[in-house]
Order: structure tokens, then sequence, then C-alpha cells
């Protein structure tokens, strides 16, 4: 590993330039985001997304973010449809926040609320991705190859035409979909154990719209308030095979299509709650 | 107007009726229900129309069963001239004891307008710094277990962890609300029929009262707590080991310092049978457990009880708030009591005289809160379950008492609101039109059991949902987390000694 | 653009934190001494941890680049490290590191010390002088101390050398004024402070330890004061706790420690949760995942799906200790040294603070950090993942990963 000299005095040195970080590329941008400031320092994410929003100006179509680690709120309110950003690295909490038309693929881990209230476009993780991913996500895709964390999709909601969409290739955890109020989720289990839930409790607590469709083993104590678990029918089929087949291109992969070990998750009624308060004057 | 036994009347010294039935004769359909269903006799029909004929007391029967709803209840103002010192009140009861020359007697809780330290008290919320829960959707825990401690358990490890034996008795109650001792003599069997089945449906612990269990009764005694009182009233070896807890009567809210009362009116042949009592007598419970004249007798009584259930219930005792419940609390704990019960005195009763029930006591709010400080200080508060009981109204108030002090509230006035009561305070007459206060068979035939559980149980389970609502804008998920955690509450007052006497602080106190 | 104009004067060089951000004015600062009026402290936060189960030794530079990367998750108003496997040449005595405001407060302590026991050895700990760090800077000093035989304590002739060390420290704190002990345990010793992680860090220059076990946090407090003690982790004994989060049921946990004989002096709920592991697993002989699950136990609906015996024993863990149930969010590090180096991770049971652990490829070292990141610019090829929501992840050195937070909670070794 690299040593840098963060603990010593501050030496004389050329103050850093950020533009310095960009390589200009056939066909392509790349920021070196391991790039260390005089202090030692890495790029601050200020500086990292400022560099990001300038060459999206510019009218790059492909910029690719190496070393990345921890940098936060990448791409927010990206709107250029026809932008491509590869990510290497660790991407900080909220990359693709409001994130508004383009496509993110990430080649690696990324943390917390990926795809943080999304409008439309497409973020793609050659990885995990954890907490609160997908909130209040309503449009857009997200594809995650990996396992994903606590409160997952929560929120998320559809309108008009747009629909989010989102597809976890292994585990999700508690609160999968909570408050649902559109959209849709599939989870595909895919290197589980077949006896083993792959999701927790709470399962759609409080969904009033949207469905989550499941491979594997789902039982009735999972599911939370206000939802109920059916066989997947020949109705959800078609969605559910263009999601997929978008999932095994992204990453190459096979999905079993053995619809009798997938359940379905939808709401029981769209006012889940009617009945709990009382409006008398008193 | 009272009933008394003076052979000769003088009308112009008695105090006039304090409520008058008015009705719409337009409306009036001449039905006579009203008139049948006033137990306390203030309707006639006489020459084709309703009238009042005086003695009502506005227990509100005519006014809900009138089917056109055209009778009204109207207190009479101008019956006294004002004055605030000697307010009516004041002299209705000297015109009273002139007329019968006996100690005035009265039911239900005080209600001379003290302040209400309830209404002074605001809760917390979470903002920003930890996240409000939201109960619909969220795990919010109110399951309350009531039984004794140990401070620590022993844990052993063999490839898995693993404990020997059960501590102790324990028994589990789905929300933290116990309903009240209500004796049956002090109501009716229908009433107590409805209560047991509430209890039971809500799976957790009614009081039994001192009047014993009747027989019909048993299938319900897993969710009751049988008291022994001191007149010993239906306490037989049988009788401890049937239900799911022992409580030791010490005192009550209502009449600290006072025995049971039950009138002879009240000792009806159902009474006589469950208490063991001749009928028609006046059913007395002695002021002291005859038994318990200091702490080591209590203790005695304790040690007793245990030995003749087996150790398998657990064992508490009732105290009135007096004003040094917290040291009388310690010795409770320290006699072997699993579980206390602190009485306030606003709480209720069926009869009573009105000097006990309106001067003598200490308010729930502040009785627990001592209690819980100074069992805390004294390192004992981890082994018992705390009740706090006396006029909880609300939700509100049931989870104020837990903040500052108490694992349970115990309530009795709102489950019979609940069925009926309108507390009017003339349950000692044995009249009860609602037929809870009675043993008239007639009036007990008003209030249909399944009907009354049902709406306790409505009651109970919408406190319940309230209560999760406060824990989750509090951020807490689970309620022994806010039992005595009286930074959550600010006080709202005039009297900022008594907001530190409760331990709380004062609104705009922050804590960081 | 931020960061391309770097020469501004000292005045205005302090205004704005090395990541271009607005430093927000915090004119009372204390050292030792306690804030006047501070009642309670809360503050969110980041924390990160890593051992070497192999028993190899990991430089002070390492957590310092964990805590760094996670450099959103501070505002300058705290740091701390905590590092086990510290001293082997003074393994059996107590390491006891003082803040000290005054000369005073140092003879204060030195006297009492000798009065119960012998002082090995005592130094000066290390310090830099940190430019962007403003005063009071407490004298910080350490003592290795070993309490006397049959020693006698207020009375009590029956205070194993644990007990007395507990008390010591305890009295210390809330009884002499100007002095504070920030850690008291064998073998270990926390470094903290009023400012930046980076700059603590460089303040003690940790890159001069090694151990086989660091704790670390960094602080995010939402009130003025700054104090150097209220910094984490907390330490009470061998024990250390890094906390991220909010116990909203503080008071309740506050009074069932008091009861049973601790007294908080630092005013956060950390010092609780600190206490809560001293008594249960301690002095109560609680295993640690008995301990972990009394914190952030199973809700009840959930105990009545275990088997009959797990059943019986989760609903007797929770009734007997209530009052220890830690409700609120949180993720914390619990270091300890004996009867090994052991550092363990918990989050609550509803998961509203994040916790992520990792585990190097040659299986030797372990990591717990609030974000990926952390872990990985110190190893880019860790295993990653995250514990079940109030399941505890617990690495000993000689042992390995006893737990990683996804099993049943009573079967198993741990």
């Amino acid at each position: 590993m690299t040593a840098f000299d963060v603990w010593g005095e501050r030496k004389k040195v050329e103050a850093f330039d950020p533009m310095t970080a960009i390589e200009r590329k056939e066909g392509c941008v790349v920021i070196h985001a391991d790039r260390r400031d005089e202090d030692g320092r890495l790029i601050h994410y200020k500086v990292l997304n400022q560099l990001v929003r300038q060459i999206m100006l510019e009218g790059e179509r492909h910029i690719v973010l190496d070393g990345v680690m921890g940098h936060r709120y990448i791409a927010s309110t990206a709107n250029r449809k026809d932008l491509y950003l590869e990510i290497h690295g660790t991407p900080g909490n909220n990359l693709g926040a409001f994130l508004d038309g383009p496509t993110i693929e990430v080649y690696g881990n990324a943390q917390d609320l990926t795809g943080n209230t999304m409008n439309s476009g497409k973020i793609i993780v050659h990885g995990n991705a954890w907490d609160v991913t997908g909130l209040a996500a309503r449009g857009g895709t997200l594809l995650i190859k990996g396992n994903t964390g606590y409160r997952v999709g929560i929120h998320m909601k559809e309108y008009g035409g747009t629909k989010p969409a989102m597809v976890i290739g292994g585990t999700s955890k508690d609160y999968l979909g909570e408050y649902m109020a559109g959209g849709t989720i599939v989870v595909l289990n895919q290197g589980g154990q077949i006896d083993r839930s792959p999701v927790g409790m709470h399962l759609g607590a409080g969904i009033h719209g949207g469905r989550i469709f499941i491979r594997g083993k789902v039982e009735k104590h999972q599911l939370g308030p206000g939802a109920v678990m059916n066989q997947v029918s020949g109705e959800d089929a078609p969605e559910l095979e263009a999601l997929i087949s978008q999932f095994e291109q992204t990453f190459n992969t096979r999905v079993p299509r053995d619809w009798e070990s997938w359940v379905r998750i939808s709401p029981a009624s769209s006012r889940p709650f009617s009945g709990h308060y009382d409006p008398t004057s008193v | 107007m009272v009933q008394h036994t003076s052979s000769k009347r003088r009308m112009e010294l008695e105090a006039p009726d304090r409520f008058r039935p008015v009705v719409d004769h337009e409306l009036c359909r001449k039905c006579k229900k009203c008139v049948s269903e006033c137990s306390f006799r203030a309707l006639e029909f006489v020459d084709g129309t309703v009238k009042s004929i005086g003695g009502c007391v506005a227990c509100g029967r005519c006014i809900n069963i009138c089917p056109v709803q055209c009778i009204e209840v109207r207190q009479i103002q101008s019956m006294f001239p004002p004055h605030a010192n000697f307010n009516e009140h004041v002299r209705r009861g000297i015109m009273s004891q002139a007329t019968t020359g006996g100690v005035l007697l009265t039911s239900c809780g005080t209600d001379i307008p003290y302040p209400v330290m309830f209404d002074e008290l605001l809760l917390d919320a979470a903002q920003v710094t930890n996240p409000a829960i939201d109960p619909l959707r969220e795990t919010v825990e109110t399951a309350t277990f009531v039984g004794g401690r140990k401070g620590m358990l022993e844990v052993k490890e063999n490839g898995r962890l693993y404990m020997e034996k059960d501590p102790g008795p324990m028994v589990a109650m789905d929300m933290p609300i116990m309903i009240g001792h209500i004796s049956l003599g002090s109501v009716s069997y229908n009433a107590q029929k409805a209560l047991f089945a509430a209890a039971k449906e809500l799976n957790i612990l009614a009081g039994s009262g001192e009047g014993g269990l009747h027989k019909d009764f048993n299938v319900y005694s897993q969710n009751v707590v049988s008291e022994v009182a001191s007149g010993r009233f239906g306490v037989t070896g049988e009788y401890l080991k049937r239900t799911a807890a022992v409580e030791i009567k010490i005192g009550q809210g209502a009449k600290p310092g006072h025995g049971g009362h039950l009138p002879g009116e009240k000792v009806s042949a159902l009474i006589s049978q469950t208490r063991m009592i001749p009928l028609g007598t006046d059913a007395l419970s002695p002021y002291p457990h005859h038994d318990i004249y200091s702490i080591e007798d209590l203790q005695q009584l304790i040690s007793v009880v245990k030995e003749a259930t087996e150790y398998k219930v657990p064992i508490g005792v009732k105290i009135a708030a007096v004003h040094n419940v917290g040291a009388i609390a310690s010795g409770i704990v320290r006699a072997g009591a699993d579980f206390i019960t602190i009485d306030g005195f606003r709480g209720g009763t069926g009869s009573t005289p009105r000097i006990i029930r309106d001067h003598v006591g200490l308010p729930i709010e502040v009785a627990i809160s001592v209690v819980d400080q100074r069992l805390t200080k004294e390192g004992l508060r981890n082994r018992v379950t705390v009740f706090a009981g006396g006029s909880i109204r609300s939700s509100a108030d049931m989870i104020k008492a837990i903040a500052l002090g108490a694992d349970a509230v115990m309530v009795c006035t709102a489950a019979l609101v609940a069925m009926g009561c309108r507390v009017c305070q003339q349950c000692h007459r044995g009249v009860c039109s609602w037929g809870i206060a009675t043993q008239r068979e007639e009036l007990v035939s008003r209030l249909d059991p399944e009907v009354g559980a049902a709406r306790v149980v409505r009651l109970f389970r919408s406190w319940n949902e309230e209560l999760k609502e406060i824990l989750g804008a509090m951020g807490i998920d689970s309620v022994e987390s806010l039992v005595g955690n009286r930074d959550r509450l600010r006080y709202f007052g005039p009297n900022s000694k008594i907001a530190e006497i409760m331990g709380v602080k004062h609104v705009g106190e922050g804590w960081g | 653009m931020p960061g391309s104009t770097r020469d501004r004067g000292s005045l205005q060089k302090n205004a704005f934190d090395n990541a271009g951000n607005d430093r927000l004015p915090t004119p009372e600062r204390y050292g030792a001494t306690r804030p006047p009026g501070l009642t309670y402290q809360m503050g969110g936060c980041g924390i990160a941890g890593c051992i070497n189960m192999a028993g190899g030794r990991i430089s002070g530079d390492a957590i310092g680049k964990m805590l760094e990367t996670m450099g959103e998750r501070e505002n300058g108003l705290g740091a701390g490290f905590a590092c086990y496997g510290l001293f082997p040449e003074h393994r059996d005595d107590y390491c006891m590191q003082f803040f000290l405001d005054h000369e005073h407060a140092k003879s204060t302590v030195e006297e009492l010390l000798m009065s119960l026991g012998s002082i090995t050895k005592d130094e000066k700990v290390y310090t830099h002088r940190v430019k962007t760090m403003l005063p009071p800077f407490p004298m910080v000093w350490r003592y290795f101390f070993r309490p006397n035989p049959r020693l006698e304590w207020r009375g009590r002739t029956d205070l194993s050398n644990d007990d007395l060390m507990v008390q010591l420290a305890m009295h210390i704190n809330s009884d002499v004024p100007g002095a504070l002990c920030v850690s008291s345990g064998k073998d270990m010793a926390v470094f903290k402070g009023n400012g930046y992680s980076y700059e603590i860090s460089k303040f003690f220059d940790l890159g001069r330890y090694s151990g086989k076990m660091w704790l670390s946090h960094s602080r995010f407090p939402t009130n003025s004061p700054a104090w150097w003690g209220g910094a984490h982790p907390i330490s009470i004994l061998d024990w250390s706790v890094c906390h991220n989060g909010e116990i909203t049921s503080y008071g309740v946990n506050r009074k069932f420690v008091e009861m049973s004989g601790y007294r908080c002096s630092v005013l956060t709920d950390t010092e609780v949760i600190a206490h809560t592991w001293d008594l249960l697993v301690r002095k109560h002989g609680l295993p640690v995942q008995a301990a972990a699950f009394v914190m952030a136990p199973w809700y009840h609906r959930d105990i009545l799906r275990l088997d009959p015996e797990s059943a019986r024993l989760a609903t007797w863990l929770r009734l007997t200790y209530k009052e220890a149930l830690l409700n609120g969010p949180f993720s914390i590090i619990v270091g300890r040294r004996e009867p090994e180096v052991t550092m363990i991770a918990l989050a609550d049971r509803k998961k509203l603070r994040p916790l992520l652990c990792g585990r190097s490829l040659d299986g030797k070292t372990a990591y717990v950090a609030s974000e990926e990141c952390a872990v990985r610019v110190v190893e880019p090829n860790a295993e990653t993942w995250t514990p079940n929501a109030g399941s505890p992840m617990i690495a000993q050195v000689g042992k390995g990963i006893l737990r990683n937070g996804t099993e049943h909670p009573f079967v198993g070794v741990g």
C-alpha cells in the first residue's frame, strides 16, 4: 500500500488541481477518484461530483470513475438519458440519488441508499448493495447482482406510465418493500440455500400498491401488515420474463424459470388501515 | 332527595334536587319507557303525561332509553345563590347532615376539582436525532409480565445456552392494563361476568374484588387476580389456588385507612352465598387485617399465602397512596411481595364515607413517581412489578403513569363507563339503573354481559393502539423502555416543586 | 472550484475543515472537567474496528484510514481510538490513562493511586501539536498500576481487583475535579479527544502504536460544548464501546446500572452501554451472546417460534433484564480483553443504523465499520456481509470469528 504523509507536517507543495484527475481517452473520459490532494487526502466527493457534472455538460456520453472509495452522492440528479457512467471501486451512500435518465454501472459493492428517489434511468451493481436501496423510487431500473440489506425498496411508487423495477440476484433482509405504493421488486435467491428464505421479516409491511416476486421459501409469519402471498400467475409472466431476461443479459447468468418455487406478494387492499381510526367528535 | 329515617320531614330545610328531567311533550310518544326504566323513581305517568317527581340523580338512563330522545336532564343552577367559598357542595353537605346526623356516604371517585397532574404533563417525541417508529407497520411491543424477579439469571453453556429451572411464577398480559378489583356485591353478577370475559378475551388480568369468586366464573380463573382483604370473604384454600395471582388488599385509594363496606341492601342471596355471610347483613371489612399490625406481620401473611399456593402464582399487595408511600412500598418488597399496586386517592369505590374519599390520600401521579424513585434508590425496583391505579381515565393517563414509574395500570371506572356507567355517584344505594352497581334482578338484567364485555374489549384495544402510537412517536419499540423513563415527560403546570418531587423536568428543559 | 486555492491565512484556515465544509463555532471547550450544567449528550457518528485474530499486530495508521474514508460522519467535535494488546511487557498491570486539567488534579490522582497500590511505571502519553485543534489541551498521562492485595476500599474487603478498579475509576471521574480516567484496563488504552479523527490520530501519533485490535469512533454530536471526555470510545475496566445512534431508553437503562452500583459521570448513553456489558458479562456471568440478546432481544412473537428450551430462556432473559433492553437505533462495537482480546459488533433489532462486517481473504483479520468503504480502503479484497439485526458478530484472537451475526441466538460457540 502506498504510504502518504498525512501524519507529518504539511510540506510546501503545489496546490492540487483537481483537473489533473481527468484523463481523456478514446471514446470516454476517466476520472481518477483515488488521486490525493496536497494533504494526502482522497479527492472529496464535492470535487469529484463537480468534475462529473462539468464533463457531462461538455456532452461526454461515457464517463469512467476509477478508484472510487466511499465517495457519496455520485451522479445525483443527473438527467442526460444518453449518459453511461462506469464506476470502479466502492461508491459511497446515495449513489444516483434523484437519478433521471443515465445508466450507472458499478464494478464493486455499493453502499446504502443507492438509487434514492430515482425518477428514471438504470443502476447496475456487479456486487452487493446494502441498506435502504431504491428508497421512494418512482421509475427506472435497479439491477443488483448480489445481496441487499435492510429496508430495501421502501415506498416505491408508480404513476401514469412510469413504474420502477428492482431485481436482486441474491437475498434481502427485513422490511423489503415496506410502504410500497407501486413498482416491482424481484428477488432471485441465486446461490442461496433452498430451505432458507431469501427475505426477512415484515415483508411488504403496509404495501398498498405494486408487487414483489420472490424465488424461494416465504412463510406467512414473514408477511407484514396488509401483504398477501399468492403463487405466480400467467398474468405475471410477461413482466417477470422481461425483467429476468434483462438481469440475465446484464450479468451473463441463467435464472431458472421454476415458477412453482416463486411467490408473489401484493396488497390486500389499497387502504390497509381503514377501520383503525375513530372519527367521532367527542 | 336523601333517603332518611326521621319521621317528620321539614321540606323547607332540606336541600332541593340537583337535577330535573325535562320532557319535550311535543315529541313524547307516551310509551312510558322512561318511567319504568328510572330506578330512582324520579318520573311518573300522571294525567296522560310524563312528570318529574323529584329524586333525579342524572344517571342518564332515561335520556338514552327514550325512543325519540326527547328528555333533557338539567342541572338546576338557580337553587343556590352563587358563593365561591360556601359553594353548593358545602351547603348541601351541611343541610344533609343536619337532617340525618350521619356520616355522608357516597361512591365513585372524588368529584372535588383538585388539580390533576396527568393534565399537566406532556410527552416527548423523537425528532431527527433518533427516528420515530410507525406502529402500524413495524413491531411495537406492549406485552407486560407480572411477577417477582431475582435481579439476575443463571445461564449455562453446553454447546448451546440454557437455563435450569424457571426463577419464579410469572403471568403474561398482552397489554399493560389490569381491570381493577370490583367485588361481586359492589357490582352485579352480569357486570363482573362482562369484566372477566373481557379480561379473558384481551389476555389481561381482572381483579375479583373482595367478594370471592362465584363458581360460575371459574372458567375465567386464569385471568383473575383473587383478593385477600381484611374481611376474608370467600377466601378458601381452593380459591387461592385457582386464580392466576393473589393480591393482599391492605387499602384502596378511594378510602385509605378504611375497610370495605357493602350495605345490607346489596347483600342478596347471591352475595350471601359467594361471601359466605348471612343474607341482608352489612358486609363490613375491618379496617386493618387483624393479623397485620406491622410490616413483619405482612411478611407472615405473604409467606403463608405463598405456601398455600405452593409458590405457583405471584403474590402481591395493594396499598392506598398515603404520605409515606415510598417507605411503605420498600417495606412491602422486602416482605416478599411479587407485585405491588399503588392506588391513588382519586380512585373509585362502590361505597365510602365522603370525608375519606374527598380528603385523604395522595394522587397517583406523585405516589407512583415517589415509589419508583425510592425502590430504585434502594436497588429493589427490578424485583417487583408495580401497578398504578386511581382514576386512569384514558390512554394518555395510562402512558403517563407508565412513564412516571408503573409497569402497568389498574383501571376500574373507565371499564364501567364503557358498559354504561355515567359516574352519577349513587352506587351505594344499590339501584343502579344500568344494572352495574346493584343486586336487584330487574335492574341487573338490563346489562347484557356479552355486550358489556365487547365494549370493554374495544375500549382497551384502542387504548393499546394509542399506547403504540405514542411509543412509536417516541422512538421506543417496547413498553418496558418507557417504564419509569421520566425523561420522556415534561411538567407544564404552575407548581415546580411538584415537578421536582415527581422527578420530572419542566417544559423547556432539555437533556443535552 | 473548491480546493483550488490553498493559501488562506491561519484564521481562515480554521474556518473550513479539509473538506471545505464550514467548521461551525464551538465557543465552549472543556478538557477533563465536565462542562457545567451538562446533563446529557447525544449525537450521531461513524464507527470502525479491526482485529488480527492470528495474534499479529495492526498499526494505528490502518484504523485512522478506516475512519478517514467515512469523514462525512463526523463534525470535528470528538473522535477516539482504543487499542488492545498494546503493552505486552506490562500485561498484568492496569494501564490507567488520564486527562488532567492541572497539576493539582495530577497529584491528587497520584496520591490516591499510591495509597491503594503501586505504580510500576508512569509516563506522559506522547502528543503532537496539531495546528487546527483549539485549546484546552489536557495533560494526558499514563500509569501502570497494581492494586495492593487484600485491599480495603471504603470499608469493603470483598472487592476483587477488577471491582476495585471500576470503583476507583468511577470515583476519580465523579469526585476528583480536573481529572478524568479515560481507560483503566490491562494491556489496552483509549486515545480520544476534541477534534476530527485525523486530528486526534495525529495528536497522539497513532502510527507509533500497534496492537491486536483497534476500535474507533468519530462523532457528530448535536450540542456544544465540546468536551474531551465526551468522545468515544467510552471505557470501563477493559471494556470499550464505540456507539453510533441514540438510546431512547436511556433513562431506564441508566437507572438500572446505577441501581447495580455504577456511577455515570460522562452522561452519555454510551457510558451506560459500557457499564451494562461489564455488569451482565463480568459480574453476572452471562455468556456474551446472552448479554447481546438482552440488549437487542427478539420480539415476543418471534420467540414463540423458537424451540421450547430456547423460547423459555429467551423469555426469562427478557423478563429478568428488561431494564437493560437498549431501545432506539444503535450500532455498537465493543472490545474486551478478558479472557482474550475480543471484538463484538451488534446492531439494534430494527436495524436502524448501518453495520458492516468484513474478513480478509486469508481469514486472519476481521473488520467492522459503518460503511463498506472503510473496510475496502484497508483490505481491498475483503469478503463483506451485514450481520442480522440484534445478532452479535464475535471475533476473538486465537479463535477466529466465533459468530458472524446470522446464527440462532443460543446455539453454537461464542
